[in-house]
């Protein structure tokens, strides 16, 4: 089972100051890592809160922890903190209308076994 | 009082209590970032392995100066004096410059400083603006004192009576931000990337015409508030900008037909305490806001928004407070990583993992003085409110420029 | 946050006017306003309601944390934006050049202020919401962007 979702991406203030403590603290993985599906799509999926996704496209994949929105229903759109975490799912050119970057992320989710992308791992990447 | 250098609205009534152990007014954000004063501090490596100041900044002086192109990144939390510094520097060893704001609001923020898009200060905001609209941007958790300093909360010369009676607040996004919660009224929706669209449904109903795109009702509720506006204040924000893209024109024309009817500015919402600090200096010396190159000489104006190439054609990139391995788009963090990267950062980061030569510096607005340009650009100076003996962002950039 | 409604629901409904009231409705209003206490309902002692009586200890826990106004600040929740503190009518006057227009208060008379990232709440008396003469004033929830700060 998958889905197709455009992910937007936002701020928040506690994920801000986690990641003030250090980009390495579990804090910040645990509120980076995560991403934010409408209900009754977390259920078409099988997936509870803190259950894991693979999110992938052409750019990259991640895996995360699924959280239920609170907010009103929103079909094949998801949220996610603006994180090393969401930075893998996007291309290289960003602000062209092939590309909307950040704020307009096309990706599958589907659930997964794998554990959380580990922070040390997304470096590993970079540096390969 | 000190200055918070945790956003870019600079806060200037920080109060700090028992020496560092607590401060009264800072926000949460503020507080984290005065906190982080206390952890993950960086030491000078070269290699990872340990080395002194002088060791870190002499092997930085070398890799710059044996660079064919080299590239200085970052900025927006940086000193205006460290800025200048870094210009001179780039001027010397012919490097280009890129500032954090390469891929988001520099289009706009150039608008905003070159007067194509009328702008004012938040003072001005909170003295006459009876309409705050926040469009893409959610000051509640990026710049946390927005609305209780500036743009919705406080009282101002021509607002004596409270927020419910004489100002209005709108918030436009793609999802209920907690900004949105507290317009209850006035947030409107939309679909990801139909900002565009709804720029020409607000212009149709301030024309009296029927709005094409959007709930008609709540369009026309839209128009009506802002054409009764004597003043209106408009902070864009990362989403709005990633959505228009190459159609900013669009917001420039709504800002034009909104000024034909009554006074509209605009203040982009930046995120690093100096980010328009950078923009400004910059253009003031060479008359770009950003992406400049000066590797044959002259200024030269790199390609918009292309960060990416900046990354990919440099041989050796200096990166300066700030973070790009985690806050950029993979594709762009990994042409980097690759790089001799040089970090001169307070703090331990992906960056700095990743650097070849790790530079400490003293965290401005704490350990360091110097002035900063608010979002809106209202110039802000600040002492170092700790004794430290950490050397400044401008001192280390001026080392590294005498000993190439 | 519970309503008295809800702790209606769970009380004997007999009207017995043993607490003093006239209606078990007026009890589970003075049950959240922390006028009574549940022990005050003779009835609700008796066995039979016990199950009822544990539910309604755990609705009513989270009022003992409640100040004198019956405010109750979630500091975990807190932005620290500082929108109650300038829009709090005492803060407003008592710091006109300060907490009126925005900045962080620098005296000792107000009621909320920002300390360490977070509200704090003090000199509760001077509250519109303190004694029986209040003014059910809400100007520091209803500026709240995260539901830190509310009233029981």
């Amino acid at each position: 089972m998958d889905a197709d979702v455009t992910i937007v991406t936002f701020r928040d203030i506690f994920q801000d100051e986690a990641g003030k403590k250090g980009r390495y603290t579990d804090e910040y993985r645990d509120l980076s890592a995560r991403i934010i599906l409408d209900r009754q799509e977390m259920a078409r999926l099988g997936v509870k809160d803190g259950q894991r996704l693979k999110v992938q496209n052409d750019v990259g994949s991640v895996v995360v922890a699924a959280k239920a929105s609170e907010d009103e229903p929103h079909p094949a759109l998801a949220f996610m903190i603006s994180s090393p975490w969401s930075n893998q799912l996007v291309g290289d050119e960003v602000c062209n209308a092939s590309n909307p970057g950040p704020k307009r992320i096309t990706a599958r989710v589907s659930p997964t076994d794998d554990g959380i992308t580990q922070i040390s791992e997304l470096l590993q990447r970079m540096r390969a | 009082m000190a200055v918070c250098t945790g956003c870019s609205l600079l806060c200037e009534d920080i109060e700090l209590v028992g020496g560092t152990s607590h401060a009264k007014n800072l926000c949460r954000k503020g507080w984290a970032h005065f906190q982080s004063l206390y952890t993950e501090r960086t030491k000078p490596t070269i290699e990872d392995q340990d080395a002194t100041l002088d060791g870190a900044i002499a092997k930085a002086s070398e890799i710059l100066a044996n660079a064919k192109k080299p590239l200085l990144y970052g900025w927006s939390n940086s000193t205006l004096e460290a800025q200048a510094a870094g210009i001179e520097l780039a001027k010397k060893i012919g490097a280009a410059l890129e500032g954090t704001t390469s891929l988001g609001q520099c289009t706009l923020m150039e608008q905003v400083l070159t007067g194509k898009i009328p702008s004012c200060t938040l003072d001005d905001v909170r003295n006459y603006a009876d309409t705050s609209v926040f469009w893409g941007a959610d000051p509640s958790n990026s710049h946390p004192r927005h609305l209780s300093r500036f743009s919705y909360y406080p009282r101002g010369e021509k607002h004596q009576k409270s927020y419910e009676e004489e100002r209005s607040c709108v918030a436009i996004d793609v999802r209920k931000s907690s900004t949105a919660t507290l317009c209850s009224n006035y947030f409107y929706r939309l679909p990801p990337g139909t900002d565009d669209q709804f720029i020409e449904s607000i212009m149709a109903a301030l024309d009296g015409k029927i709005p094409k795109f959007g709930d008609k009702k709540r369009m026309i509720e839209l128009g009506t508030l802002l054409r009764k506006t004597e003043y209106g204040a408009l902070f864009p924000g990362r989403g709005l900008v990633y959505s228009l893209q190459e159609k900013m024109d669009l917001l420039q024309k709504l800002i034009a037909k909104l000024s034909e009817i009554t006074a509209f500015k605009v203040v982009p919402m930046v995120e690093h305490y100096n980010t328009r600090g950078f923009n400004q200096l910059l253009l003031d010396e060479t008359g770009f806001i950003n992406s400049v190159s000066f590797h044959d000489g002259a200024a030269v104006h790199g390609p918009m928004q292309s960060m990416i190439e900046a990354a990919r054609s440099c041989d050796a990139a200096l990166v300066i407070g700030s973070d790009p391995l985690s806050s950029l788009p993979f594709g762009i963090a990994r042409a980097l990583a690759k790089k001799p990267l040089i970090a001169i950062d307070p703090r331990r980061s992906l960056t700095t993992d990743a650097a070849k030569v790790v530079i400490p510096s003293a965290m401005c607005g704490f350990e360091a003085g110097g002035t900063a340009l608010r979002m809106d650009g209202v110039k802000i100076a600040f002492d170092s409110v700790i004794k430290g003996d950490m050397q400044s962002d401008e001192q280390i950039l001026a080392r590294i420029k005498e000993a190439i | 946050m519970v309503g008295a409604m809800e702790i209606y629901q769970l009380l004997p409904k007999d009207a017995c006017k043993e607490c003093g009231y006239a209606s078990c409705m007026a009890l589970a209003v003075a049950l959240l306003n922390r006028e009574k206490k549940l022990e005050d309902c003779p009835a609700l002692l008796n066995p039979k309601y016990a199950e009822k009586f544990k539910k309604l200890k755990e609705l009513l826990a989270p009022l003992e944390n409640a100040s004198e106004t019956g405010l109750i600040i979630h500091p975990e929740k807190c932005f620290g934006c500082g929108n109650c503190v300038v829009a709090c009518p005492v803060n407003v006057a008592a710091e006109p050049t300060r907490c009126a227009v925005g900045l962080g208060p620098q005296g000792e008379k107000v009621i909320l202020a920002v300390e360490d990232g977070v509200v704090k709440c003090m000199n509760l008396k001077e509250c519109r919401r303190f004694g029986p003469n209040k003014v059910l004033c809400n100007a520091c929830t209803v500026t709240c962007p995260s539901k830190a700060i509310e009233f029981v």
